[in-house]
């Protein structure tokens, strides 16, 4: 598709437009928010706003694995949850070592490292019945490392589970079947209290950064809010730039006919392995920018149902379009916190009532069947139908 | 009959007064066996013998007890057993006045005297106007042995069975002569061999005669019973010891090296608490003690600021100690000079070695037999979870094999038909006639379920596969709130019928829940169900042409719409089933199908995919490895998940089509 002569933003006009929206909802978020500007809008709001850009970077990498190259994953959610992990390791560790310097600083004598790593432990792990620092927390302690971890681990188990799977030809509703059955393992994994995660306490008090403990949240949310709205905007450019070019047709071809793919000699599994191992890279920095935000993460939020979800969204805004998983994320979670948090007024039908705290999700499903049974391509096909109309 | 018995009737054994007395006592034991069998009619009225020794009933001690017991037997008038129930129970009152005894209901903050005789309704007293006769824990637990004779003797073969149960619990030497005594009268032989196991426990355990003892062990070899192996382990108890020299006078159970089977640290542990050491202070004991002192900014020349790692520490701590003022430092080499002068060992507290030597050999030979059985109770219960499996599965094995449709409502099927079961019991308040309403009505609501979901939605996405895992899984988060909404977040029970309620016990270490045998049959009735409709029906014969070669089979006449319809019927129609069947093991909730989604799905994978004996051997598979990972690690049932999960993960890698494979172009894409 790509010829010399062509640059890569004629061929994916999207990408301006999307800089475009993405730096004036930026810059009007700032201005609006309490930490940096007029303070119309709360802290919450940023930080929530925030949380919508870090799901948006995931569902474009969904979108990449399962629109572009035909993977349905159901198991991206976890490595989202691994990477929120592996930072929430760092933020928790740091955070209750200086807590706990501090109350040692006031003892008649200075401690050793021993006592501050053991008190440590037992401050963190004290709610699972236990004091020693597992083996996974060696180097919780330095933030380079962690997040390193952010990246590696992610990545790590994508390639190895996805070198198994792709090599034994395992693909469609299997192929999703087993991914979820990933997942399931893994947060049934974590839900135990002694694999050194806290079980299914999970990991708190992430919203307070070391080293700036002093700072307002009101200012931490607008800066956590700048750092995803840079990671989508780099996140959309990356994958625009991959699935453009020559590897984006391959993997669409992948996509549409594997089989033939493969006949006209294309190593497809290394193409396969390559998407499904850098989206769940991307998928684990998008949890490391999210859950500091949330300020808290558990197993039950790795559980197979969020990866369902995310499918649903990519599926709502839009396969095979990045822009649709970005409209899709937004546009569904959104709507699902407004009116799964009581902000949506009660509809009175007579002596009907619809409270959309429980038929919330029921309109979900439902419209989530209408949608993959009527329009296929979502949210997203809509501006393709309204582009094509422009003479 | 003779004295030789009496002391080992009554625990009272004390001082010599008693003794004496029991020697008297002795000779009413046949009186005591005597009422129970005889059950003559007496004319003797027990208010009057009570009155006899009325300040004794009245207000009873250790001491008096006795002559209490002994003016009731002699009189032996009826209701005494009933009477000293009520005695030690504290349900006897004194009516001030003249005396007499009562039992008593209470009636509105007020008492209605029972009259002990005749039963009669006496008066309606304030509380205060009587004594409630109380006696102290000595004294009822003499009236208890008392009634334990009285208990092992009597007419209905039920209380003698609780009575032996009783002694079983609690096992004293005194109960043999007892249980000896009602054995030998004792006509039912069903009880009869239960009391020849209790004595020979008992003697095993208690018998002052070693031979006889070793004689009762030798016994008990192979005895899987949980008595058996707990007299076993009770002869088998040590505790741990230690001396200068091993002494020669105990009966050793093992000799424990320092740093072998037993820690240096805790040997010295043993020395500081027997104060034959010096405690070794700790790392915590060496801050505090720096903390107490520093003077002048250092501690034994150490600046404070310096005082933050061990090594600076112990060089502090030493510069204490050389000044005298603190304890000193244990060093390791101290620890394991202190320990190697003594010995250390743990002791049985039977003293006799040829008794401990026959126990320990008996209980080598039972535990061949315990594991055995362990093994087979885990069996049992793998068996019963795979049945689960299957079920749950079964149905989705058919949608899925021969539609190739992934229904991820399959879960809220199953849910549906738990409903359904609860719903129907809400109805119908008897549970068998519930269960037999409910199983045929959930297969219809799930069978029209199931059809109406294909008519409308699976219809039209049949080249799509990926889309109608979607489609279907919006089905269900919509269904699964729907569910909520209906009948709320709290689980719902599906109650047995009393016939499935209680468990199968094969022996004390291998039990089955009946209801678990119950959903074995069903899963065995299911399996034969299926493969009679597949195998010898018009159509079963036009849905495996479907799954074959769904074009062909068109061509030669068949419909496979309506294949499709009904064979997405069927398998929705047995998920319901299965819900009824998993709701009265497991707790009814909007989210139960969640849990079984999954791993149906695994055992339909692993089994093979379009075969029901595939299914079955997935089932199997996941059932027993679920079991037995479980067995291993048994506190830790998320972990057992975890590795099965990982197993099905690899187990795939080499088996991709399962463990039945279909072949041919049956097999498909």
């Amino acid at each position: 598709m790509t010829t010399p002569n062509r640059s890569f933003l004629r061929d994916n006009p999207s990408v301006l437009w999307f800089m475009g929206l993405l730096g004036l909802f930026t810059v009007i978020v700032t201005i609006l928010s309490e930490g940096m500007g007029a303070g119309v809008m709360s802290t919450n709001m940023v930080k929530i706003l925030g949380m919508t850009l870090c799901l948006c970077l995931i569902a474009i990498a969904m979108d990449v694995v399962w629109g572009y190259c035909g993977i349905l994953s159901l198991g991206h959610f976890a490595f989202f949850g691994l990477g929120g992990y592996a930072i929430g390791m760092w933020l928790m560790y740091a955070r209750t070592e200086i807590v706990i310097r501090d109350n040692l600083a006031q003892g008649a004598i200075p401690a050793t490292e021993t006592e501050v790593a053991e008190a440590v432990a037992s401050q963190i792990f004290g709610v699972v019945g236990s004091s020693d620092l597992p083996l996974i927390w060696t180097f919780a302690g330095s933030l380079p490392a962690q997040l390193a971890l952010v990246v590696l681990v992610p990545g790590l188990l994508a390639l190895v589970f996805g070198w198994l799977a792709f090599r034994s030809r395992v693909t469609g509703v299997y192929l999703s079947i087993l991914t979820q059955a990933m997942t399931l393992a893994l947060s049934l994994y974590l839900f135990q209290n002694d694999t050194g995660l806290r079980g299914n306490n999970g990991l708190s008090g992430l919203q307070n950064i070391p080293g700036a403990l002093d700072v307002p949240q009101a200012v931490i949310s607008v800066w956590f809010f700048w750092a995803s709205a840079l990671a989508l905007g780099l996140g959309y450019v990356l994958f625009a730039w991959v699935v453009s070019g020559k590897f984006g047709s391959v993997i669409r071809a992948i996509r549409d006919n594997e089989a033939r793919v493969r006949f006209l000699g294309y190593n497809v599994e290394a193409y396969k392995l390559f998407v499904f191992t850098i989206t769940a890279v991307v998928a684990g920095i998008a949890g490391a920018l999210y859950y500091p935000q949330a300020g808290i993460i558990n197993p039950a939020q790795i559980a197979p149902i969020a990866s369902i979800y995310l499918a649903v969204w990519v599926a709502i805004g839009g396969r095979g379009r990045l822009y649709g998983a970005v409209i899709g994320a937004a546009f569904v979670s959104l709507l699902s916190s407004w009116l799964t948090g009581g902000g949506a007024p009660n509809i009175e039908l007579g002596p009907l009532r619809i409270i959309w705290t429980d038929w919330w999700l029921v309109l979900l499903g439902l419209g989530f069947v209408a949608v993959t049974l009527f329009f296929p391509k979502g949210i997203g096909g809509l501006f393709d139908y309204l582009v094509r109309r422009q003479p | 009959m003779t004295c030789a018995r009496a002391p080992t009737f009554c625990p009272f054994l004390k001082d010599r007064w008693m003794l004496r007395y029991l020697r008297a006592f002795a000779l009413l034991w046949p009186l005591l066996v005597g009422p129970a069998m005889a059950q003559e009619p007496s004319a003797t009225l027990l208010q009057d013998v009570l009155q006899s020794v009325q300040a004794d009933v009245a207000s009873p001690s250790r001491s008096t007890v006795p002559v209490v017991l002994r003016a009731l037997l002699t009189a032996d008038a009826p209701g005494t057993v009933d009477f000293l129930r009520a005695w030690s129970d504290r349900e006897v009152y004194e009516r001030p006045g003249d005396g007499l005894f009562f039992y008593a209901a209470p009636a509105a903050g007020e008492l209605t005297l029972i009259d002990i005789d005749s039963g009669a309704e006496i008066a309606t007293v304030g509380t205060r106007d009587v004594n409630q006769i109380r006696p102290n824990a000595g004294v009822r637990r003499e009236i208890g042995a008392a009634l334990v004779a009285f208990e092992l003797t009597h007419p209905d073969p039920d209380r003698r069975i609780a009575a032996l149960d009783a002694a079983a619990r609690s096992p004293d030497p005194e109960q043999i002569a007892a249980i000896r005594a009602a054995r030998a009268t004792e006509a039912d032989p069903a009880i009869a061999v239960r009391m020849d196991r209790l004595i020979a426990l008992l003697v095993a355990r208690f018998d002052p005669d070693s031979t006889t003892r070793i004689a009762a062990i030798e016994a008990l070899r192979g005895d899987v019973s949980t008595p058996a192996r707990s007299v076993l382990n009770q002869l088998l108890q040590t505790r741990a010891d230690f001396a200068p020299t091993l002494p020669a006078d105990v009966n050793v159970a093992v000799v424990k090296t320092p740093g072998d089977q037993i820690t240096l640290a805790a040997a010295y542990d043993v020395l500081v608490s027997a104060g034959l050491a010096p405690a070794a202070p700790g790392r915590n004991a060496i801050r505090d003690v720096l903390r107490a002192n520093v003077t002048a900014g250092a501690v034994g020349g150490v600046p404070v600021h310096q005082l933050n790692t061990d090594a600076n520490r112990i060089i502090a701590y030493q510069a204490l100690q050389d000044a005298g003022t603190v304890s000193p430092l244990v060093t390791e080499a101290d620890m394991a000079e202190a320990v190697a002068q003594y010995v250390f060992f743990d002791v049985y507290l039977e003293p006799d070695s040829a008794v401990t030597d026959a126990a320990r050999a008996a209980q080598d030979s039972t535990t061949t037999k315990v594991a055995l059985f362990q093994f087979l109770s885990l069996s049992f219960d793998a068996l019963s979870l795979a049945s689960i499996f299957f079920l749950a599965a079964i149905g989705l094995a058919i949608t899925f094999g021969v539609m190739r449709v992934i229904n991820m409502a399959h879960g809220e099927f199953i849910m549906m038909g738990a409903y359904t079961g609860y719903v129907v019991q809400t109805v119908i308040p008897d549970y068998t006639a519930s269960l037999a309403v409910a199983l045929p009505l959930a297969f219809a609501v799930t069978f029209l379920a199931g059809v109406v979901m294909e008519r409308l939605v699976i219809r039209h996405l049949y080249t799509r596969p990926l889309e109608t895992l979607l489609a279907t899984f919006g089905i269900s988060i919509a269904l699964q709130q729907l569910a909520k909404n209906i009948f709320g977040t709290q689980a719902r029970p599906v109650t047995a019928p009393d016939w499935l309620a209680g468990a199968i016990q094969i022996n004390d270490l291998v039990s089955v829940a009946a209801v678990r045998v119950g959903i074995f049959i069903m899963a065995a009735l299911f399996l034969l169900l299926l493969l009679y409709i597949l195998n010898r029906t018009r159509l079963g014969l036009e849905v495996r042409a479907v799954t074959q070669n769904p074009g062909m089979a068109a061509s030669m006449g068949i419909n496979p719409d309506r294949i499709n319809m009904l064979t997405f019927g069927l398998g929705s129609g047995i998920a319901g089933v299965a819900g009824v069947a998993i709701g009265l093991v497991a707790q009814v909730t909007s989210e139960m199908g969640a849990n079984y989604i999954v791993q149906s799905f695994m055992t339909v994978v692993v089994g093979g995919v379009g075969s029901v004996f595939g299914t079955l051997a997935g089932a199997a598979l996941i059932g027993s490895l679920q079991k037995g990972i479980e067995w291993f690690n048994p506190a830790n049932t998320l972990a057992a998940q975890t590795y099965m999960v990982l197993f099905i993960i690899l187990f795939i890698q080499f088996r991709p089509k399962g463990i039945v494979a279909l072949k041919g172009r049956a097999a498909g894409d």
